[in-house]
């Protein structure tokens, strides 16, 4: 087994070479059109408790197969090769896991670039709160505290902590959000988590308000509690260097069928609303999390000097050249341009000597042309495109620049021309001298 | 100040005298030398009007004049009857030697012009 | 009749042994080749041999316009530009021909052996100079003694192709050139000289010591009086031709003409010129004439001297460094270096030599060369007093530079060729007048000549048997009987000339030493030969044949080789991708590009002193701000040398206060005192925490404590064990290390993919100990 985890290891590190040397990471290679997702939950009643969940995911072609955590023939791979594409972990509270599967296969299984969906829940285990933390989540240290805000919380007669939260601070990412984003705010009973500021790889999809607080309702608070307002998130989601993506929520009634079909009115707001935008938001975020949306590949880089067509091996200073790259989209099914007026192209060496803008042409062709500096050296053509909830683009080709030749140089020059004539004309003095001494008498 | 010039006229007179005196073939090298320097001066006061640019232009023309004005003094040198160190090196071998290192010379200037 | 066969003899003798002077430079170098492999030595020589490589393959325009984008990586450098082009168009011009010739030797074997054919060269040059000045006995022995010199040697071994090799030559030969047009005042010899001048300035940096030298001479030549027309056509030709032949090369271009170096030949052709003209002036006019005509002139010209000198320093003060180069700087003053530009103090060439050193390097003409001096002086001629300055200069300078000493090693061989020739004629003249009666004198004239080189042929079978020098007077009477008894049949028949002959003789055997005393003296002199010879045969062998790149060690067991480098290059060379960037310490940057071909960010050149700093800053930082360095420059690949666990003392750790001092010189950061403990640099457990923190100290001790048999990581080269054991890497990994951990290759971590939140790690990662931990932690309770 320390062999296997070995040999994923390195090859999850070949792969992530490979990514990061050719740019943005394809979907992995042996992702197929119907990809299967393992389901681990605690109990299977959760199969049937949020099986609308479940049915949109099928819906849209994904093979999913339900096991619980505490069986024993528990595998993500088999002879180095990866049996599934995706993880759902809706087991807050799974401490071991059985089979081959722990903490470190989980983060291989995403270091490969593979995606995860975990809920965590009020009694989280410890196992999950170090997977959170790996992924740059903290969860809070208690793990009965439940998120807890007076003024934003959904009227229900069961509930009387004010835990049931109607949140609707999204973030504003119509890539993670779908077109519409959701239209009805978001149930969410659970628990809190935070992400450093300093992390600039996760994002916050569904933040509390700023009233929101993170306490255990039955234990007397005794000072301020350690998570509140804003920096509160309730669903969280991790994009990766590789482009894989995992989404933390607190809380997995979220995702159940009692709180997609939930009418509520929302404490303070007399609207009241017949559905939550659970359903919504759940669907639309897990086409995100599956790389239906918002996924990115750049392919066929080029570049020339204006008039011929073919890649040289070296520039010279003051070429003008044309650089080109193809941009797509993933859709689910297939590749569609991507169309974006804000993709940039860099001449760099240790700093940018050009920046410049491509132009698209509509079919997902990006084109721009200028001339190399005055500068001689090694340059690299740098892509780099990092938009939120969209793949991270960094692609770039080195190529050296080469100073005059020495018969690139103007061939004369007209300041030089008395230089020229006198050369000449001691030249043809030398000659005559030459013939007056020599037959002088 | 009146001996002064007085001093001074009397020099130029003698020098003129002597100089007068000297073989014609060496008057003729000294008219080419001359020549060769008045050139090089004009392309001073060109370079110090115009600047610098095509430094390897002007340094190639400043120094053929002064090259070839070099040469001919050591051939002035050579040829001259008076010198004694050079009584058995004939006109010919002396001539020869200035020729072939003037060729060398525009050879080496060509190549600096640009 | 009798004098001209002897002298025919005589000139087949010279040129015998001339050839065989040649032949014993060119063996002598072949000792690396034995005892290693024909392989190419050192650091700059690879790099020499790479450009060589490139020139062979593609041509000389490609090699005129190439710019190398495998080095100084992202800067990358034109070749064509800041390369000496003498060393590599000699060696390819040899190849080309050898190769049209169909002799199929390839470009590693040309430049191999392209250091002994020049030096045999030198050697010649050396005869022609030394004949020059003192005559073909004088000549002969210079020669010999340059053949071997060791100060000469340690530069021109084969495998040492670097531009010494075919400098030093052009430095003698243009100096023979230069003496020849002095003596026979001929124009054509001064065509000749500039052109020897242009190949010695195509060679190497060391050029400006002719143009500097040369200048210093012609200015002794008219202060002592000895102004002629032959100076002049000496002089003024060479500088005029001399300067725009230099120009011509792209690495010097306009400093012929813009820099300090040269404008001591500018300053000395206007005088010249003022001198020429005053003595031409003085012939034509009258002795009043003539000193109202330098009152004048002297008046004018005074005013126009001082406006000119004026303007002159005021151009060349407004330049921080005078105008002058780093390097002749240093030289002039030899504190320079180490105040303002460590990279150049940092080259252990670049040091002062010390005493020793003198004699291993020129060895017995360090006593030779004083009396050489004072037999230059009598007489005193141009050539003889151009050859004192020499010394004298080049004595000055291999005192600031231990690297300089291969200047005065000709000037030594010179003059210690001269002062063993003077000595020797004196002893032999001596000998033939105050031998018994059996020896004639009419063929006394004859015999001189002959007898020279008899010694010279006896001093030279003195190197096949060191006990020789007993049986050398013997032949040489016997030859004296042999000859005399001939000749004494000869003079039977003239009787007169046997009376004047006596006379004169009588005069010469006064003043002439004492037969024994000259006997002796003779035996004395070959034995110093012959201690010489085995002192230069015993460098050679031991001292300068080593490539540097293998190493070899005498164990009980035999003879043990570290041929770690090769082992490393050629790792690099092999699993890594072509494009792929390795830093190291600028050292090993030329062996890197020319044996790994890997894109190298900073090589031997060192002309980017802040690259440099940005390296050495990366070696002197923690672990993370040099991976963020390292990632900045594009850096795949990092490698160390390390000596510890074998005991090779130039490792990176002993080089590492460079690398302190250079980087904090640009980035101030970086401050020595934190990295020493009572003013030295530690690595035991009294070092400061920077210096077991910094990354140089990290890759060269990782893994060090617990690879050592015992546990405590002995570094034999600092000679205590480590101050700091099993620590872990966590933004490099361990990609290689050679046999002998000389050299370790290590490669930077990408970026990790996710980044880890702040809350404490409970549960470790592992596969075992994860479930291992959580089943031992809970029995863990307090039984009672």
């Amino acid at each position: 087994m320390a062999m296997a985890g070995r040999a994923i290891q390195v090859s999850s590190i070949i792969v992530i070479l490979l990514g990061i040397a050719s740019g943005s990471l394809s979907l992995p290679p042996d992702r197929s059109l119907h990809p299967r997702i393992l389901v681990l939950v605690d109990d299977l009643t959760v199969k049937s408790s949020h099986s609308l969940f479940f049915a949109s995911l099928a819906d849209r072609g994904y093979r999913l197969e339900f096991k619980l955590t505490s069986d024993p023939s528990l595998a993500l791979t088999s002879y180095g090769e990866y049996l599934f594409d995706g993880l759902i972990l809706f087991a807050p509270a799974a401490e071991h896991f059985g089979g081959s599967v722990d903490i470190a296969s989980i983060l291989d299984f995403v270091d490969s670039g593979r995606d995860l969906i975990l809920a965590a829940d009020v009694g989280m285990s410890e196992t999950l709160r170090t997977i959170a933390n790996e992924c740059g989540v903290e969860f809070d240290e208690d793990s009965n505290a439940v998120v807890i805000d007076h003024l934003n919380f959904a009227e229900s007669e069961t509930d009387t902590e004010h835990s049931l939260i109607a949140a609707d601070t999204f973030v504003a990412s119509s890539a993670i959000l779908g077109e519409k984003g959701a239209e009805a705010p978001v149930l969410f009973q659970g628990i809190a988590h935070s992400v450093a500021p300093a992390n600039d790889l996760v994002i916050k999809v569904l933040s509390a308000s700023a009233s929101a607080y993170s306490a255990n309702p039955e234990v007397q608070l005794n000072g301020p509690p350690s998570l509140s307002g804003t920096s509160i998130s309730l669903v969280s989601v991790l994009q990766a260097r590789n482009n894989a993506r995992v989404l933390i929520s607190g809380s997995l009634s979220l995702f159940s069928n009692k709180f997609f079909v939930f009418p509520f009115k929302k404490f303070g707001s007399s609207t009241s609303f017949q559905r939550s935008g659970n359903q919504m938001f759940a669907e639309e975020i897990s086409k995100w999390v599956f790389h239906e949306r918002g996924h990115l590949k750049a392919v066929n880089v080029h570049h020339h000097k204006v008039g011929n067509l073919e890649e040289p091996s070296m520039y010279r200073i003051t070429d003008h050249i044309e650089y080109s790259v193809e941009i797509y989209e993933w859709t689910g099914k297939t590749w569609k341009p991507y169309v974006a007026d804000d993709v940039q192209v860099q001449f760099y060496m240790m700093s940018p000597y050009i920046l410049k803008t491509l132009n698209h042409n509509g079919q997902g062709l990006y084109t721009t042309s200028f001339q190399v500096p005055d500068v001689y050296g090694v340059f690299q053509f740098k892509l780099d495109y990092n938009r939120l909830g969209y793949t991270t683009l960094a692609i770039s080709k080195q190529i050296p620049v080469r100073p005059f030749r020495h018969n690139e140089y103007e061939r004369f020059i007209p300041a030089a021309y008395p230089y020229y004539s006198s050369s000449f004309s001691m030249m043809f003095g030398f000659f005559l001298f030459g013939v007056v001494f020599l037959y002088h008498k | 100040m009146a001996g002064a010039a007085g001093d001074v006229k009397a020099l130029f007179s003698s020098l003129k005298s002597a100089y007068v005196a000297t073989p014609t073939k060496l008057k003729i090298i000294d008219l080419y030398v001359f020549y060769a320097l008045c050139t090089a001066v004009i392309q001073v006061v060109y370079m110090a009007l115009v600047g610098s640019f095509p430094f390897n232009a002007f340094l190639s023309g400043f120094l053929s004049c002064v090259g070839t004005a070099v040469l001919a003094v050591c051939l002035r040198m050579q040829v001259n009857p008076k010198n004694k160190e050079f009584k058995e090196l004939s006109l010919e071998r002396a001539f020869a030697d200035f020729v072939l290192a003037n060729l060398v010379l525009h050879l080496v200037i060509m190549n600096f012009l640009g | 009749m009798g004098s001209r066969s002897v002298g025919a003899v005589g000139s087949v003798f010279a040129s015998l042994i001339l050839l065989l002077i040649g032949v014993l430079a060119f063996s002598i170098r072949l000792f690396s080749v034995i005892k290693y492999e024909s392989v190419i030595h050192e650091f700059d020589p690879y790099f020499n041999f790479r450009v060589t490589q490139y020139l062979s393959k593609h041509g000389i325009y490609e090699f005129w316009n190439w710019f190398d984008d495998r080095t100084w990586y992202p800067l990358g450098r034109v070749i064509g530009g800041t390369v000496y082009p003498g060393l590599t168009l000699t060696a390819g011009f040899m190849w080309w021909l050898v190769n049209s010739l169909n002799i199929p030797l390839s470009v590693e074997t040309v430049c191999v052996f392209t250091a002994p054919i020049f030096s045999a060269n030198a050697s010649w040059a050396t005869f022609l100079l030394t004949r020059e000045v003192k005559g073909t006995g004088a000549g002969l022995a210079a020669a010999t003694l340059l053949a071997m010199v060791p100060s000469y040697m340690s530069r021109s071994v084969a495998g040492s192709y670097d531009n010494e090799a075919v400098a030093i030559f052009a430095l003698i030969f243009t100096f023979y050139l230069y003496i020849k047009t002095l003596n026979t005042g001929s124009l054509f010899y001064a065509i000749l000289n500039a052109f020897a001048y242009f190949y010695m300035v195509c060679s190497w940096g060391g050029y400006t010591f002719i143009i500097n030298l040369i200048p210093m001479h012609v200015l002794l030549c008219i202060v002592t009086g000895r102004y002629s027309a032959r100076l002049y056509i000496a002089y003024a030709p060479l500088i005029i031709l001399g300067t725009i032949l230099a120009a011509l090369v792209p690495v010097v271009g306009f400093n012929a003409v813009m820099t300090s170096e040269h404008f001591a030949s500018f300053l000395v052709l206007v005088l010249i010129h003022v001198v020429a003209v005053a003595y031409h002036v003085k012939r034509l006019l009258s002795p009043q004439m003539y000193k109202m005509a330098v009152m004048f002139v002297g008046m004018v010209g005074m005013a126009g001297a001082i406006t000119l000198g004026v303007i002159l320093v005021t151009l060349v003060a407004a330049s921080p460094t005078k105008g002058w180069s780093g390097r002749s700087l240093s030289l002039l003053d030899p504190t320079y270096a180490s105040k303002y530009i460590p990279i150049i103090a940092s080259v252990s060439e670049h040091q002062p030599p010390t005493w020793p050193s003198y004699f291993m390097d020129i060895n017995v003409l360090a006593f030779l060369v004083p009396a050489g001096i004072i037999a230059c002086f009598c007489p005193l001629s141009d050539s003889s007093s151009f050859v004192v300055l020499y010394l004298v200069t080049a004595a000055y300078f291999s005192g600031v530079m231990v690297r300089l000493m291969l200047v005065l090693a000709p000037a030594a061989c010179i003059l210690s060729g001269i002062a063993l020739s003077e000595v020797f004629s004196t002893f032999t003249r001596s000998l033939k007048y105050q031998a018994p009666l059996t020896v004639e004198s009419q063929g006394s004239q004859d015999m001189d000549p002959s007898k020279m080189n008899n010694l010279s042929v006896n001093s030279k079978l003195g190197e096949h048997s060191a006990l020789g020098e007993h049986s050398s007077d013997k032949p040489e009477k016997n030859e004296l009987k042999e000859k005399s008894s001939k000749r004494s049949r000869k003079k039977e028949k003239d009787k007169e000339v046997l009376l004047k002959a006596s006379e004169s003789d009588k005069k010469k055997r006064l003043l002439g030493l004492p037969f024994e005393a000259s006997a002796v003296g003779i035996v004395l002199l070959v034995i110093l030969g012959s201690l010489y010879v085995v002192h230069c045969v015993w460098a050679a062998a031991e001292a300068y044949s080593a490539p540097s790149i293998v190493l070899t060690s005498h164990t009980p067991g035999g003879l043990h080789v570290f041929d770690d480098f090769r082992e490393a290059y050629a790792w690099l060379r092999h699993n890594t991708e072509e494009n792929d960037k390795v830093a190291s310490w600028w050292d090993y940057g030329y062996q890197t590009t020319a044996m790994a071909n890997r894109t190298v960010i900073v090589d031997n050149n060192t002309w980017n002193n802040t690259h440099i700093a940005t390296v050495g800053t990366a070696m002197s930082s923690p672990e993370k701000q040099a991976w963020e360095i390292f990632q900045s420059l594009d850096v795949k690949y990092v490698f160390v040398i390390f000596g510890g666990l074998v005991g090779y003392p130039s490792d990176d750790i002993n080089k590492f206060l460079w690398m302190v001092r250079i980087g904090g010189g640009v980035f101030p950061h970086i401050k020595e005192p934190d990295y020493l403990r009572d003013g030295t640099y530690r690595i035991d457990a009294q070092a400061t925490p920077t210096m077991l923190n910094c990354l140089m100290y990290k890759l060269s001790y990782y893994r060090f404590a617990e690879a050592s048999m015992d546990g405590k990581g002995y570094d034999r080269v600092r000679r205590t064990e480590i101050g700091r054991k099993n620590f872990k890497l966590t933004h490099f990994e361990e990609v290689f290390t050679t046999h002998h951990w000389m050299v370790r290759i290590y490669k930077l971590k990408p970026p990790r993919n996710r980044l880890r939140g702040r809350a404490k790690k409970k549960a470790k990662l592992d596969v075992k100990s994860s479930k291992l931990t959580s089943s031992k932690l809970l029995p863990r309770k307090n039984p009672f």
